[in-house]
């Protein structure tokens, strides 16, 4: 039945204009050393050049510093994308585990799975991130993905409980359970299978609550380090120059927007496809 | 005069003032200033930031203050407060102040020769903990032959005796205060609704949003143009900035770049320039990171401290971050300091000659990125800098990328203020981007720069130790003529360049930045506030926020 | 119900102390102390904040402070807020009632104007009115708060003055207004702040509002209401949208923590003294006890929050058994 919704989802067209746009930003990553005309760190002119606007030269403008904005973007898509995809990986594999954990086990896992869920999701995801960065200090990206990788498994757990629970109940596993089939070839055969739509979904949310987590965090000056450009902190490099410099916060801002719209469209359609109905939207 | 609460007298001042005004020059306006932090506490012994500095010497008097020449040594250029004369003895070692009859509390009684006794305990005991105690190091005690005479004896003349003292030690209300221990001063109420001596009196405080003073109307040396002043605090850099900009406050301490590309065309703000006692170097760490009795394996070396000095740039790091309101550092040392000197030879950047440098010091570059290597090991360092200063962040930027030309991997960290601090402070670095706010006096140079020791070296960093250097700063300390002060600050800065324990990188140029209702006259460089108590707003260009506050029923 | 509700409030307090655990063990690894904010480019030496340090216990073992906290918080005492020179309670006192409205007004705004907007798309389903809100809703999800919190206060405030820039009053001698005049004023300050945190929540909330009203559209009893001839905004409004709020609601729960997340960077920008505000400095400054109480608190407010929402959602949904 899990086929059925990723075929559903396929011959969605608002879907695979989602997918699209994630895609188009992906390539746009990987390629970016080979499309970019610039070095995003080379400071050409840092006083003659810095902050020029958009022209054939600098499509998206100069930073303060004189770095091609354009080149900027696009390679702070590298790490932008990197870490949101590498901690969406992380909290989705680390919510499924512990939420497939609690609904299989039960007893006291599942209660203190529920109960640390329940609290941890209440506090605010931003102050837990910076609260962590402050305390280890400058972070390479790769440890950022483990910090917001690592925050960021609540909601996966919970969906995942909720359903793997839910399909227990059902037929399919009571028949196979009847079969002689162990407990734990029934989650990796059939639970994970069926509530794999649920988890993209899970993972699609993640991808657009991860974006902008980057991105204030590097707006607050404890992101991803300089000279490496992030959108987060091409932002951070713009906010003092809003009136006057448009451009060093326009595009990241686009970057972002169209980035998280796309993965909030993806998760939509995919609801839309597990719910069977195949509404148009 | 024991008959009036403060209340009574409040209603009889207001009365006193109504009946005042009324002509066009008369005082009026409500000054608000922009504030980008908040003061810690009110308790002046405990204030250390800017802030907090503005906030207390507006509502306290100081004995005197230093002049406008910010002269240090002798009592030359001093100006009368609390103070209105003082007499040296023959030996130096002791100066009577005779206190102005006139001074009052806010509270409306006398200003004593106790309060000075009193406020010389307060400072000196470690139970309070004040910030700046150790520049009352050279006093004994104070005595008070009567009311309105304070007798300070000193252990031993030094030329900056006197501007040690009246710089430091502000006077305070031993009548509230005396009966509290010493210890409970941190949090007694008294300090967030503090009764001062000076031109403003407290009115309200909102802890990190607003504080609200008031003229002083009995102010001994009369009573303040303005009205009162209101300190609107805000912690984003560029919220600070919109409310000049947009006409909600009055003036700003300091303009960023930034800011200074906003200011709107029809001149309703202005900048005033002030000049600052800001200086910012890269600073090398002498020891290793990791053991304090090891040379740092790069920064150990004499010679390429220098090449790495010599590779820098710093005329374009200086435009780049602050296009004209900086200009680069020389020395160990702010320009508006007495003692600065701008004939002083520093080590040029010479993009060739650091090459040359690096090279015959066996860092030469290897194929593929062309970055520098010496028997296998790279040329790399990180920088830290702290991310609550985005003028230190664009700095270490450009820093990076003219290392990298240079053949040098630098690595930017970057940690919230907190951790740059613990770092510095534990030697835990490899260079890092640091600031100072110097003072008038050019004594802190023995703090920030001279060998660690007991009494000197306090806040060196990077451990850097240079014997000379030590001898001449002493020297200069010692010496009581201006001239020969002059002379020895003159060699010691000469010390510092050439053996570089720092990248002297910019000095900030102060701005202002005043809305065009405000008159201020001259701002003093190491104290905006000095002269508020003068500034005035034009009444023509009143505003709402104006009003004064209804009589209190 | 009472037995489901005690468990549920022993395990929200087993969990609150781990959680003030695992915090103070965070802080106790954050390099630094209260008083070195105060230090930047100071010449105040080390020794003195040595002095300082011991002066709030901050010298003392980890272990022995981690007890002391917790004695004190069993009298009822949250501690002493170094970085403020004020005991915690005071701190928190001023501020938590600043957030409260900051955020209920951004929440009742985003509400309302979510659920509004959901109905206009319900409405004109798969026209133009539906497909430009779902475009500007999309965007007002993906859009990051503080970079509209940022544009807004450059440009709606500083640049062109519409509103003012900052604080929660406005400046001068506003205590001898009368209360009405005062309150007017906090709403003027008010403005900015919340719509910006209203716009996501309204996003959200429209999103939602938006696909439960076309679940419910499809179903008997609102052919049956159609087919009586009633127009489709009565049929909307009277029949759809009392079976299609239940979801919507849910999501209040669920909003608040990312509110009081998002509300951190909105105060900071726009001068907002709030909660938010007040922990990303205690944070900064590695105040532990002001951290630990604000954690404790956001924590507890949004517990509670989302016990609410479960009692409001049962509530609620009994309601569509009954109607149809």
């Amino acid at each position: 039945m899990a086929g059925h919704t990723w075929r559903r989802l396929l011959a969605d067209r608002t879907a695979r204009a989602a997918a699209g746009v994630l895609g188009a930003a992906a390539l746009a990553a990987v390629l970016a050393p080979w499309i970019a005309g610039y070095d995003p760190t080379a400071q050409p002119d840092p006083v003659a050049l810095r902050l020029a606007a958009p022209s054939w030269q600098h499509p998206f403008g100069t930073d303060p510093f004189s770095r091609d904005v354009c080149s900027r973007v696009l390679h702070g898509a590298r790490i932008s994308l990197g870490v949101a995809a590498g901690a969406m990986l992380l909290s989705v594999t680390l919510g499924t585990t512990l939420g497939a954990l609690a609904a299989v086990l039960g007893g006291w896992v599942d209660g203190v799975v529920s109960a640390l869920v329940d609290v941890l999701i209440a506090m605010p995801r931003l102050l837990v991130v910076i609260a962590l960065v402050a305390t280890f200090g400058a972070l390479s990206p790769w440890w950022l993905v483990v910090l917001i990788g690592g925050s960021g498994w609540l909601t996966t757990a919970r969906i995942v409980r909720a359903e793997v629970r839910d399909h227990q109940q059902r037929e399919y596993v009571t028949a196979a359970r009847a079969l002689g089939a162990s407990r734990w070839r029934i989650v990796w055969r059939h639970l994970l299978p069926a509530v794999a739509p649920q988890v993209a979904v899970a993972a699609a949310l993640a991808l657009a609550a991860v974006i902008p987590l980057e991105a204030a965090l590097s707006f607050v000056g404890l992101g991803i380090q300089p000279p490496l450009p992030s959108w987060g902190n091409i932002l951070l490099d713009g906010s003092d120059y809003l009136t006057t410099a448009w451009w060093l916060v326009v595009f990241p801002m686009a970057a972002i927007t169209l980035t998280v719209g796309s993965a909030l469209v993806l998760a939509d359609r995919l609801r839309v496809a597990i719910a069977g109905e195949g509404r148009p939207s | 005069m024991h008959l009036l609460t403060p209340r009574r007298l409040a209603i009889a001042l207001c009365c006193l003032a109504a009946c005042r005004g009324g002509d066009a020059a008369s005082p009026g306006g409500i000054l608000v200033v922009s504030a980008g932090a908040d003061a810690e506490t009110l308790f002046p012994p405990l204030t250390v930031g800017n802030q907090g500095r503005a906030v207390t010497e507006l509502l306290y008097d100081k004995l005197a203050d230093i002049g406008p020449g910010l002269n240090t040594i002798g009592d030359g250029g001093f100006v009368p407060k609390l103070a209105s004369r003082w007499e040296w003895s023959a030996d130096s070692l002791t100066i009577a102040f005779h206190l102005d009859a006139r001074a009052r509390w806010h509270d409306g009684r006398a200003v004593t020769a106790r309060d000075v006794q009193y406020a010389f305990r307060v400072w000196t005991d470690s139970a309070v903990g004040a910030a700046q105690r150790n520049a009352l190091a050279t006093i004994d005690s104070i005595s008070t032959p009567d009311s309105l005479t304070a007798r300070v004896h000193f252990r031993e003349r030094t030329p900056e005796q006197f501007f040690a003292l009246v710089y430091t030690l502000i006077p305070l209300p031993a009548h509230r205060l005396a009966a509290l221990p010493d210890s409970a001063l941190h949090d007694a109420p008294e300090m967030r609704a503090p009764v001062g001596s000076g031109p403003f009196r407290f009115v309200s405080w909102t802890p990190r949003v607003q504080l609200e003073l008031a003229a002083n109307e009995t102010y001994y040396g009369g009573r303040p143009t303005l009205d009162g002043v209101v300190f609107a605090v805000a912690a984003q850099g560029a919220t600070v900035a919109a409310r000049l900009l947009s006409g909600e406050a009055d003036f700003l301490e300091q303009l960023s770049p930034t800011d200074f590309a906003q200011l709107p065309a029809d001149g309703r703000v202005r900048a005033q320039a002030f000049g600052g006692f800001d200086y910012a170097f890269v600073q090398f760490n002498i020891r290793d990171a990791r053991d304090a009795g090891r040379l740092h394996p790069l920064f150990g070396d004499r010679a390429l401290r220098r090449a790495l000095t010599m590779a820098v740039d710093r005329a374009t790091v200086v435009r780049s971050v602050f296009d004209s309101l900086a200009r680069p550092a020389i020395g160990p040392f702010s320009r508006t300091q007495w003692t600065a000197d701008t004939t002083l030879t520093g080590i040029p950047f010479d993009v060739a000659g650091a090459a040359r440098a690096l090279d015959s010091l066996g860092w030469r570059r290897r194929g593929g990125d062309g970055m520098r290597e010496r028997a296998g090991q790279a040329l790399a360092f990180a920088l830290l800098a702290p991310a609550s200063s985005r003028t230190r962040q664009a700095a270490a930027v450009l820093l990076q990328a003219q290392f990298k030309a240079a053949g040098v991997q630098v690595t930017i960290e970057q940690v919230d203020f907190n951790a740059f601090l613990d770092r510095a402070h534990r030697g835990a670095f490899d260079a890092m981007v640091g600031g100072v706010r110097a003072s008038p006096s050019p004594r802190g140079v023995r703090d920030l720069w001279g060998t660690s020791a007991p009494g000197r070296g306090a806040l060196n960093w990077g451990r850097w130790s240079n014997a000379a250097f030590d001898v001449q700063v002493d020297s200069a300390l010692a010496a009581s003529d201006t001239a020969s002060v002059r002379a020895h600050f003159r060699s010691a800065y000469q010390t510092a360049i050439d053996d570089a324990p720092a990248i002297w990188l910019y000095e900030p140029r102060i701005f202002a930045g005043l809305h065009r209702r405000l008159t201020t006259g001259a701002i003093r460089p190491d104290a905006w506030w000095s002269g508020v108590a003068r500034w005035s707003i034009d009444p023509a260009q009143r505003l709402p926020r104006d009003r004064r506050a209804a009589v209190p029923r | 119900m009472t037995r489901r509700i005690v468990v549920r409030l022993l395990q929200a307090a087993a969990v609150l102390a781990v959680v003030a655990t695992a915090v103070f063990v965070l802080l106790q690894f954050a390099p630094g102390d209260p008083f070195a904010a105060a230090l930047d480019g100071t010449n105040v030496p080390p020794s003195v904040r040595m002095e300082w340090r011991a002066r709030y216990g901050f010298d003392l073992p980890p272990a022995e402070r981690f007890v002391r906290w917790i004695g004190a918080l069993a009298h009822g005492e949250l501690g002493y807020a170094a970085s403020r020179h004020r005991p915690v309670a005071d701190v928190v006192a001023d501020a938590v009632p600043r957030t409260l409205l900051l955020v209920g007004v951004a929440l009742a705004l985003g509400f309302a104007a979510g659920i509004l907007v959901g109905l206009v798309q319900a409405r004109h389903h798969r026209r133009w009115p539906d497909r430009l809100l779902g475009a500007l809703t999309l965007g007002g999800v993906a859009m990051p708060e503080f970079l509209l919190g940022l544009l807004a206060m450059t440009w709606l405030g500083a640049r062109w003055r519409l509103f003012p820039v900052a604080g929660i009053a406005s400046l001068g001698d506003t205590a001898t207004w009368p209360a009405w005049e005062r309150a007017l004023d906090l709403l003027w300050h008010l403005a900015l702040p919340a719509v910006v945190l209203a716009v996501g929540v309204a996003a959200r909330v429209a999103r939602h509002q938006r696909a439960a009203l076309l679940g419910v559209l499809g179903e008997d009893y609102i052919r049956t209401a159609r087919a009586k001839g009633l127009g489709e905004w009565r049929v909307l409004w009277h029949h759809a949208l009392p079976n299609a709020i239940g979801p919507v609601l849910a999501l209040l729960g669920l909003a608040l923590p990312s509110l009081i997340g998002g509300a951190v960077l909105i105060e900071r920008i726009f001068g907002w003294p709030g909660m938010g505000l007040t922990l990303f400095d205690a944070l900064l400054a590695r105040d532990y006890p002001l951290v630990l109480a604000a954690v404790l608190l956001a924590t507890v407010v949004a517990v509670v929050a989302r016990a609410l929402t479960d009692v409001v959602a049962e509530s609620v949904a009994p309601r569509r058994a009954r109607i149809p």
